[in-house]
Order: structure tokens, then C-alpha cells, then sequence
């Protein structure tokens, strides 16, 4: 009794997360160029329908979902702790990895996720706001003397410990041997200490963007496919400081007990193909995860929609890949609750 | 000649009135019960159960209990000092090796609540323990050999926290304490410590946003209830309005207007009011959440306040100037008394939405701004620490409670009036 009492309001929990329409498929992404760049890359030419919808990340929903046993969502895109604790937590179905195992930049995180692209935390400036001395390393980032001016930041810890560590002379590929002693993470802090009230905070994706191009703030992260995608399709005068940018992984997911399960897996199957892969980067700039995708991309330059070479502004182009931190899903997993307290009570002092 | 005798009074169809009147009254009853059956279903399945589910899980530690009972029952006999005997280890490795991976995996998200590190280390002694035979004792050093991590007695002592069924440790989390691992309560370590600031803060920023709420509107609502109508409907629209605009628009164009390279820095410093390089903060901050959630708000004031005030008769405060009260003393002793009603249930309304609030500190909050909502929603959705958010919530609960039995002592919950 007490279980159907449970599961109903789990239910209706979960129905009042998510309102969904009757589809073949739900596809949930984040919205904006990244979600249209798969509609256009790869949606558009499934046979079958799609309803896509919008989430904000985390895996709150899906799990009220699969608890309730009612889900309504098919294929979710998520991040890669999120690959990792939905699949220990039985909240995601397995998926065939035979096409892409071998053919992957990085391991896939498990065995519940199809791959989809790199995206990185990049640093990057509005050339007219250095007409002198340009700021290229993140150092220079971190260096509120040499550059002065306010610097945007995003509001949760992920990939902000990582690029304090390097400021501060730590090797990147050392990054996370540092951060596992209490030692690194103080000395991570106290880097950040440095830039503490020249910080603006955002938390959508799009907020940097704006706060550079007004001049709010001189310098700031961002995801790089939205600096890519002001550079190459509004004509910002944006650079990239291509300096410890944090490389993180995307997935497709298909939650447990989704009602069209087999559709869903013959889904990812096509969405996770070399062809899909290439396809996204026509219409943003984030790395595709399969080798064999970049292979396609290359010999189709110029790639991009709007005529231009695409593989400059990835996040996994060698000369970029060469100074970067390839985040590690498995410590944010173990240690992202305790830090992230850590970086509010940090930026709350 | 019969109904003179018979003592009973019957209906036209020989029933007795008395048991014709209750069976009415009966099928009365019924339906009303049936007309208001939705409402009471709906509350029941929309507010009460969902509550309820959430209290529980405040205090619910027992899905751990049934992946690790024979660990918890050796380890109960441990004496703490440490690295615990051979005893724990071999039912630690048992049950980790014979558990299922969902089982595992799910444990070890909980476990890692109490001690990050957790998560890593069963994942990956999971994989490992599948080579070990059961026979193969004793474990200790071999399950050291695998991770050096189980020689750390850090973890062993995080696991007391999570020895009994029922705990109060998400609460403790949630104002910054812990159980240590003989369940002696004890402080986070300074560095983990932000609930008990967020509360002070939430608490702070909702009493500021209903002390402006009133501030601003009461005059309103006095102006909205005493002007002449043509120009009180005018007003209304402009009251209505931002209310009836979307919340999201609003919050956008208060970070245009307040950043600091916004309009109202440049306006400032075009008027020299403000120097260039000295721009005021007034957004990403604790005072861009206020004011932006003042003006919210404001509606949530004014609409009480105005339907108070427009029932108090101007002739009480005529009556007052006529016998020689200064207009503020009239005021004060008249008018204002009469709309405290309206003030209480402005007050309450405004108050209530605020401690709980969530998008726009999110948005406008920047460093200092967040308030406890935006933890919840954190835990929520990325950690799945879901029992320390139904005790954070529960304690926003408990506080309302308690607000609404002072609230009732001292004003009387009676006299809240919306209309």
C-alpha cells in the first residue's frame, strides 16, 4: 500500500517535472545551438518522430522517473558523472557499444552511454578590451595586476579548481593527483582567492557572452561552442585564450523502463554514428568523440554551415588538446558534493 | 382519528418524519461530501503524500542497512580504534562481492555523502573482488592490496554516521553538524560549513523584502483605495501589469538596468553623482536579489493591502481630524490599526514566497545572493542527496509552522483578510 501510495506520487511528481506530449520518442537536451545542432545534424533525418525537449542537467528527474516507474523520456543527454552514477544506480537501460568502442578519443565512462562531443570551460576576451598586451596564458586570467578587469565565472566549482591549479604552476596533466590531497584543494582556493572580488558569477550559458560583450567583465569562462558560435555566426570580435581549457564529455543516455526502449536503442545507435558525430559540428563547434567522425570532418573542410573551417575552434584540435585538462568524471563523482559546498561557502564569504 | 393517537408524524407516504428527515439529511451530506472529494483527493495526493514522502526520507537511512547488515553488525563490535579487525573486512568484502551492482552502486552514492571517496572505491573494488574466492581469507590486507584507501580508517569511522535506520543525520547536515562515528554530534569542518550562513542569509533577505514590500506598498495601496476611480484603475493596470509580465523578462531587465555597466551606473556617472572607476554594485549580489525580488513581490502586497483598505470608511478618519487629531496621529491611531489585516496577510504572503524562493537568486545571486532553495534544488538534481533536501525543506517547513503559531498568538490568524 505504502509503495503504491509512493509510486503514485512519485508519479505525479515526475508528471509535474516533465509535460510531455504523446511522440514515438522523447529526445531531452539543454536547448539552445548545442540542442538545435543535433536536430539539424542528426534528428532531422531519422525515420521516425522525435519530440525534443529541454532539461537543466542533473539527474533529479530522471531518477523521480524510474522510482515512480513511469518515464516519459527516451534518450537523455547528460554529462559524464552523470553517466557514471545513473548507470551504478540502475537508472539508465545498456546500450550496445560494438560500432563505437574501438573508435573513441577517450573510454566511454560506461556501459550505459552512446558518445557524443567534447565541449571545454574556455577562457576568452573581447579583442578591443586589450589594445595593447593581449592576455594569452590562463595565468594571465588569473593575473588581476597585469590585466585588470573583472573576470565572469560560473556559480558551481566544476573545472574552476582545475584552472586555478594550472595558474598556479601545476602541470595540467597533474591536475587531479594535486586535487585528491586536501593540500590541492587549499591551494586551488587560495589561487582563487586572488580574483575573488573581481568575479562576476553566471549560471546560463549564454550570460558570458553578454557580460563580455558589454564590457561587465573583461575576461570569462564559457562554454566554447557559444564563444565558437558568437565568433562564427554573429561576428564577434571574441578571442579564445586556448590556455588549461577543461575538456568534458557528453552522452546519450536512455533512462530505465522508457516505453519505447527498443526504438530508443536503435536511436542512439544512429545518433552515436560517425556520420550524427560529424553532422553537430556543421552547426556548432564542439569535438565530435569519435575518431572516425573527425576523419569525415576533415576531408569535408570547409565543415561549418556558414562556409569556414570548423576544426580550428574545437576544443580537441591537437594544438588546443596539447595545453588542456581532460576533466575526470570519476574524482567529480567521488569529490563533487564536498567541494562544490566548499566553492559556496568560498564565494559566500 | 388515527394521527391524533399515533404519537408518530409521518411524511405523505407513511414514513415517519424522523426517519425521512435523516435520510435526507444523509443523502445531503453525502453529496456535499462527493462535491468537495476532488479537492480533498487532490490535496491528498498533491500535497499531503508528497510531504509526508519527503519528511520520511529526511530521517530514512535504510536502504544502506539492507545492502551492508552484516558489516554494520560486525562493525558494531568494533572497538573504533583504528583500522577495524579482520571480522568487518571479510563482511565488507562478502557483501560487496555478492551484492548487486544497482545495490552496490546505489550504496555507495549514500556512503559517499558521509565520505567522499566512497563512490571510487566500491566501483572499483567491486570489479576487483570478483577474482578473490570467498575462501580466500583473510581479506584485510588483500582488499588493502587493491586500494590503499581501506587502510585509511576515515572511511570506516564515516560509516558509523549511517549504522541506524532511522537518523537524524541529514538534519545535523543540513545546520552544519555530523555524526562522528560513535554518533556523537559534532561541527562540519570550517570549510564545509554554509548552511547554517545560508539560513541566517535566507532569513535576512526575506524579512529586507518584506519590510520594502510594505514600505513601498502600503503608499500605493493607500493611493490605489482612495483615489478618485479613473485614476485608481490607471494605477491598478500599472500594478498589474509587471505582475501579469513574465518573471524571467523582468529578472533580464533588472541585469540590464542595475550591472555595472548598466543603465543605471551610466546614468550616474553621466550625471556625476558617481565616479567612473567607483560604479556601484548592485547586481550579481545579495542587493540584486533584494531588489529584484522586492519588486516581485510587490503585487503580493499591494493586492491585500488595497482590499483592506478600500473597506475602511473615510469617515473614521474625517471623525478623527474633527475632534482634533493631528492628521498623523489620525493615522496612526485610526487607519493604521484598521489595515493591519491587509498588513499581516501582505506580510505572510510576501514572506512565505520569499524564504523559499529559487530562480532569482539563482540568476541575480552571483556570489553572496544564493539562498537555501538553490541548495535544495542542488541537491535535488545533482547530487541525488535527496534526503538532505527533504531535511533542509523540513526545516523550512518547521519554520513556517512555528512563524504561523506566533504569527496566530500575536496577531490572530482571523484577522488576515484578503478581500
Amino acid at each position: 500500500m505504502i509503495k503504491a501510495i509512493k509510486a503514485t506520487f512519485l508519479g505525479l511528481l515526475s508528471l509535474a517535472l516533465v509535460t510531455t506530449a504523446y511522440a514515438d520518442l522523447t529526445f531531452v537536451s539543454w536547448g539552445g545551438a548545442y540542442t538545435a545542432s543535433q536536430q539539424k545534424g542528426y534528428i532531422n533525418d531519422w525515420n521516425g518522430k522525435v519530440t525534443v525537449e529541454n532539461y537543466n542537467g542533473g539527474l533529479g528527474e530522471i531518477k523521480a522517473q524510474v522510482e515512480a516507474g513511469n518515464v516519459t523520456w527516451d534518450v537523455v543527454d547528460i554529462l559524464p558523472d552523470q553517466g557514471i552514477t545513473g548507470c551504478d544506480e540502475g537508472l539508465f537501460e545498456k546500450i550496445d557499444n560494438s560500432a563505437w568502442k574501438d573508435d573513441l578519443v577517450v573510454p566511454a565512462v560506461s556501459d550505459c552511454v552512446a558518445p557524443q562531443i567534447f565541449w571545454a570551460y574556455t577562457a576568452f576576451y573581447k579583442k578591443s578590451a586589450f589594445p595593447g598586451k593581449k592576455p594569452k596564458t590562463i595565468k594571465d586570467f588569473f593575473n588581476v595586476k597585469k590585466f585588470p578587469g573583472k573576470r565572469g565565472i560560473h556559480t558551481w566549482a566544476n573545472a574552476t579548481i582545475e584552472m586555478a591549479l594550472v595558474a598556479d604552476g601545476v602541470k595540467a596533466k597533474d591536475v587531479y593527483k594535486v586535487m585528491s590531497t586536501p593540500e590541492g584543494i587549499d591551494r586551488a582556493f587560495k589561487k582563487l582567492d586572488e580574483i575573488k572580488d573581481h568575479v562576476v558569477f553566471w549560471s546560463a550559458g549564454s550570460k558570458p557572452l553578454e557580460l563580455v560583450s558589454s564590457g561587465e567583465v573583461v575576461m570569462s569562462l564559457a562554454y566554447n561552442g557559444r564563444i565558437g558560435a558568437a565568433i562564427l555566426q554573429d561576428g564577434k570580435d571574441f578571442e579564445y585564450i586556448w590556455d588549461a581549457t577543461v575538456l568534458e564529455q557528453e552522452y546519450l543516455a536512455i533512462p530505465k523502463g522508457s516505453k519505447n526502449v527498443a526504438e530508443a536503442q536503435k536511436f542512439v545507435q544512429h545518433a552515436a554514428s560517425a556520420k550524427s558525430l560529424a553532422g553537430i559540428a556543421k552547426y556548432i563547434s564542439y569535438g565530435p568523440m569519435r575518431k572516425s567522425s573527425i576523419g569525415i570532418i576533415k576531408k569535408g573542410e570547409p565543415w561549418f554551415n556558414t562556409g569556414v573551417d570548423i576544426l580550428p575552434h574545437m576544443p580537441t584540435s591537437p594544438k588546443v588538446l596539447k595545453r588542456a585538462i581532460v576533466a575526470d568524471p570519476y574524482w567529480w563523482a567521488d569529490n563533487g558534493a564536498e567541494v562544490s559546498e566548499r566553492f559556496g561557502a568560498w564565494k559566500g564569504n | 382519528m388515527n394521527q391524533t393517537v399515533s404519537k408518530e408524524i409521518l411524511t405523505t407516504d407513511g414514513i415517519p418524519l424522523k426517519v425521512s428527515l435523516k435520510k435526507s439529511e444523509r443523502r445531503n451530506k453525502i453529496r456535499a461530501l462527493l462535491l468537495v472529494a476532488p479537492l480533498l483527493l487532490f490535496i491528498l495526493f498533491t500535497f499531503i503524500i508528497p510531504i509526508g514522502d519527503m519528511l520520511t526520507r529526511s530521517v530514512d537511512d535504510s536502504y544502506i542497512n539492507t545492502v551492508f547488515p552484516k558489516t554494520f553488525e560486525a562493525y558494531k563490535k568494533w572497538d573504533k580504534q583504528g583500522t577495524p579487525p579482520e571480522e568487518v573486512y571479510k563482511e565488507m568484502f562478502l557483501e560487496v562481492k555478492n551484492g548487486t551492482g544497482y545495490q552496490i552502486g546505489k550504496a555507495s552514492t549514500r556512503m559517499n555523502y558521509a565520505k567522499s571517496g566512497w563512490k571510487s572505491l566500491l566501483k572499483k573494488s567491486k570489479r576487483k573482488f570478483k577474482k578473490i574466492g570467498e575462501d580466500e581469507g583473510p581479506f584485510k590486507e588483500k582488499m588493502i592490496e587493491i586500494d590503499k584507501k581501506w587502510a585509511n580508517e576515515d572511511y570506516w569511522k564515516a560509516m558509523g554516521e549511517m549504522i541506524d535506520v532511522n537518523t537524524m543525520g541529514y538534519y545535523l547536515n543540513a545546520v552544519d553538524k555530523r555524526y562522528d562515528y560513535d554518533k556523537n554530534t559534532i561541527s562540519q569542518p570550517d570549510n564545509r560549513k554554509i548552511y547554517n550562513k545560508t539560513w541566517i542569509k535566507t532569513f535576512k533577505v526575506s524579512v529586507l523584502v518584506t519590510l520594502f514590500c510594505l514600505l513601498l506598498g502600503y503608499p500605493i495601496s493607500y493611493l490605489l483605495a482612495t483615489l478618485p476611480l479613473k485614476y485608481s484603475n490607471l494605477l491598478m493596470i500599472c500594478v498589474l501589469l509587471p505582475f501579469w509580465t513574465s518573471l524571467l523578462v523582468r529578472i533580464v531587465v533588472w541585469m540590464v538596468i542595475l550591472q555595472q555597466n548598466g543603465v543605471y551606473n551610466d546614468l550616474m556617472v553621466a550625471a556625476g553623482l558617481i565616479a567612473d572607476d567607483n560604479r556601484w554594485k548592485l547586481m550579481y549580489n545579495q542587493t540584486g536579489t533584494i531588489i529584484v525580488m522586492t519588486q516581485i513581490l510587490l503585487p503580493f502586497m499591494v493586492l491585500p493591502l488595497y482590499s483592506v483598505m478600500k473597506t475602511i470608511s473615510p469617515n473614521y478618519m474625517r471623525a478623527a481630524l474633527n475632534l482634533g487629531a493631528s492628521p498623523l496621529h489620525a493615522f496612526w491611531k485610526v487607519y493604521m490599526p484598521n489595515s493591519i489585516p491587509g498588513i499581516s496577510a501582505g506580510g505572510m504572503l510576501v514572506f512565505v514566497i520569499a524564504i523559499g524562493y529559487f530562480i532569482t537568486p539563482e540568476l541575480v545571486g552571483g556570489k553572496d545572493g544564493q539562498m537555501i532553495g538553490n541548495w535544495i534544488g542542488y541537491h535535488l538534481k545533482t547530487t541525488l542527496n535527496w534526503g538532505l533536501s527533504a531535511a533542509l525543506g523540513g526545516i523550512l517547513l518547521a519554520i513556517m509552522t512555528v512563524l504561523y503559531w506566533v504569527y496566530n498568538k500575536l496577531v490572530g490568524i482571523e484577522n488576515i483578510k484578503l478581500g
